[in-house]
């Protein structure tokens, strides 16, 4: 076995046509998983990758240039009305590469909430738990260490204790973590083990090619045992399409994200009339804490410490309830946040040192579409219930009340009147937050569904074992296939599922 | 950057009409209320007109005041045109319906005859504050997207992080061996 290899086709952008075994499209968890399986079985395996090879001194540790070639969009993707911010990664290694490396992994309650609610008898937790365990083997998954939670983090543990509110210290992906505190912008010492460092390399040396700067357009299957894969190439910043060939594939693996497989899905024409629906965006909001100390929070691990007192589990809906994580920006991102005009923004940042942020986080119900634009571009819909509202007032007033118990003297829900809750008698004012499109710093990075996973082709877009009903060898392996949350964050889930599904697919072939 | 596409529902078009028709402008009232902008060089995307609105949103914006202001306003909306060259057409547009109503945000939603290049600085951001803070979606929409970029674009300069007290990423100045492992 020879070999396989990645390559940046902006600095060769004249490919030939090609045959290949295994196409797959998208080089994240899911991609980067499947492709690993897959040559180590002797198939030859091309992946596909829109974005760059970031690694080292590459990832530059700042906003513009970073979050331009980092994420899908240059990081401005939106749900349609631009209510929520869509944050996917659009780089080698995928959304793993600009995570903030947590490991949640599918708990057995919600498999046998799939199973029940959904059908998927094969997802049991027996089932699954030897893919969740390489998941975590992948992942080098441990324990965030103590002396590994920085300020900002610890007040928000502090304060958690001091109102009742239970909480954990979160399992992570690090390995030799320096505290660099840029983690939603890569990892420039490679302390996170994702899929970049790991399944990645062991892809190419099993005999795998990663192309990147080159996006799939188009999959016409046609029943074929062939399907044929337009592939355009893409110049050195990602934004140009340059060149184009054509890929023929025996079986095509869509693992571009819920959003990225939905949309390729779509614009080829394939599938049934459930590809595009039940997507889940599992809204968060931001909170900031402002302290009279310094606190320092773009250092160390910005987010290190969840407070789960809200989470809970809903017989009907699955994950639910609410989750509030510490969390820290780059300067341009946390100024982005707070709704600010001309010297107040300087105002406000005059505290960058002094403030501790964090996320509420709610696992939603799938109440979104991805759908196409006449020009062929994503357009992504979300309803934002109000079950979603409810939960992130819940989640931003306790969030506010373990700020104020660790000492901060304000605490701002930045919406576009924002809200300041000095003492505890200013709580009811979130209750007051209306959540209108647009009004609130409300982003998703833990897009799910899309092509929903269903027992019957009448309930869903893909079978159990993720064929894209009506297709011919046409795989999705990645989140869109999730029929709800699957957990607080996608990672862990996702690498068990496609651990799971690789071997399901070698096992048929 | 699709960040304006909710501006594709004819959301302008409505609003322009309805704020128009209350002052009986129209037509050649309309541009002459906008006035003349002076000749930009080096512009990939945008014409005169639609810079000089970009660069007055980030005077509005940012916390720039002072000599310096004009150069730093200038060189971000610059970096702004240069990013529309390799935007998708469909972005592009939706950007310049943006532009467009935000020049005319004073006619249509303050029933001024004036539009918002046109404001002294002081006015200018006032109104600016005014579509951050709007009852109407479509305006806080346009405030967030532009908001968006040039804080990124304006916080990433490392003459500014002094002023924040932000020292910077924390590899810079370290040795880069072992940096890559």
């Amino acid at each position: 076995m020879s070999a396989g290899a990645i390559l940046d086709l902006s600095q060769d952008p004249r490919q030939s046509d090609r045959t290949v075994d295994v196409l797959v499209i998208g080089s994240g968890c899911a991609g980067a998983t499947a492709a690993r399986a897959l040559a180590r079985a002797g198939r030859e395996v091309l992946v596909l990758e829109e974005g760059g090879d970031f690694t080292g001194e590459k990832l530059t540790q700042r906003d513009g240039r970073m979050y331009d070639q980092l994420y899908m969009d240059r990081s401005g993707r939106m749900t349609s009305d631009l209510s929520m911010s869509v944050l996917q990664g659009r780089v080698l290694g995928g959304s793993a590469v600009i995570n903030a490396s947590d490991v949640v992994p599918v708990s057995d309650e919600l498999l046998r909430f799939w199973q029940k609610k959904y059908g998927l008898t094969d997802y049991g937790p027996e089932q699954l738990e030897p893919y969740r365990q390489r998941a975590l083997a992948d992942l080098r998954s441990s324990r965030i260490g103590d002396d590994q939670i920085n300020r900002a983090n610890r007040l928000l543990m502090e304060g958690a204790a001091k109102v009742g509110a239970k909480g954990e210290v979160m399992l992570n992906n690090r390995v030799g973590c320096r505290g660099l505190g840029t983690c939603l912008i890569g990892c420039p010492i490679g302390a996170k083990q994702n899929p970049r460092w790991v399944a990645i390399p062991e892809a190419v040396e099993a005999g795998a090619t990663f192309l990147c700067r080159a996006r799939a357009v188009r999959i016409e299957d046609g029943g074929a045992e062939l399907k044929r894969v337009a592939v355009r190439v893409l110049d050195a910043d990602g934004y140009h399409e340059v060149d184009g060939f054509t890929v023929k594939a025996r079986v095509v693996i869509l693992a571009a994200n819920a959003i990225g497989s939905t949309h390729l899905a779509l614009r080829s024409g394939l599938g049934n009339a459930h590809v595009g629906s039940n997507l889940s965006l599992q809204p968060q909001l931001g909170v900031v804490a402002r302290f009279k100390e310094e606190v320092i929070p773009y250092r160390g691990i910005p987010q290190a410490f969840a407070v789960t007192e809200g989470e809970r589990f809903d017989d009907e809906r699955g994950l639910w309830g609410y989750r509030i994580e510490a969390i820290m920006g780059t300067p341009g991102i946390i100024s982005a946040l707070l709704p600010r005009v001309g010297p107040d923004v300087m105002t406000a940042m005059a505290a960058y040192n002094r403030i501790a942020a964090s996320l509420v986080l709610v696992p939603d119900e799938p109440s979104g579409t991805v759908g196409v634009t006449k020009g062929g571009r994503v357009r992504i819909d979300y309803q934002h219930k109000d079950n979603h509202k409810e939960r992130l007032r819940e989640g931003a007033k306790l969030a506010a009340r373990c700020y104020l118990a660790a000492g901060a003297y304000e605490v701002e829900i930045p919406t576009n009147h924002p809200v300041y809750v000095r003492s505890e008698r200013d709580l009811a004012m979130i209750d007051a937050i209306p959540f209108d499109p647009c009004s609130a710093p409300l982003m998703s990075a833990h897009q799910q569904g899309g092509l929903r996973m269903a027992a019957s082709e009448k309930d869903g877009a893909c079978a159990p074992n993720g064929l894209l009903y009506g297709t011919r060898d046409v795989y999705c392996f990645d989140s869109g296939l999730y029929p709800s949350s699957s957990s607080s964050h996608t990672q862990a889930p996702i690498l068990s599922t496609a651990h799971y599904l690789v071997e399901r697919l070698l096992a048929k072939s | 950057m699709d960040a304006f596409a909710f501006l594709r529902r004819r959301t302008f078009l409505k609003l322009g009409v309805a704020g128009l028709a209350g002052l009986g402008v129209a037509g050649g009232g309309l541009v002459a209320l906008r006035g003349s902008a002076l000749a930009v060089g080096g512009l990939g995307v945008l014409d005169a007109h639609r810079f000089r609105t970009l660069l007055a949103i980030a005077e509005a914006q940012l916390p720039v005041e002072g000599a310096g202001a004009g150069a730093v306003c200038d060189r971000l909306a610059r970096l702004f045109d240069g990013f529309l060259q390799g935007e998708h057409e469909e972005n592009v547009g939706d950007l310049k319906t943006a532009l467009l109503l935000v020049e005319y945000g004073p006619v249509i939603f303050e029933r001024r005859l004036t539009t918002f290049s046109n404001l002294v600085p002081d006015q200018r951001r006032r109104h600016w504050r005014g579509w951050m803070e709007s009852e109407l979606a479509v305006r806080r929409q346009v405030s967030l997207a532009f908001r968006k970029f040039f804080h990124a674009v304006f916080f990433d300069d490392p003459a500014v992080w002094p002023q924040i007290g932000y020292p910077g990423p924390s590899l810079w100045g370290m040795p880069k061996e072992g940096a890559t492992p």
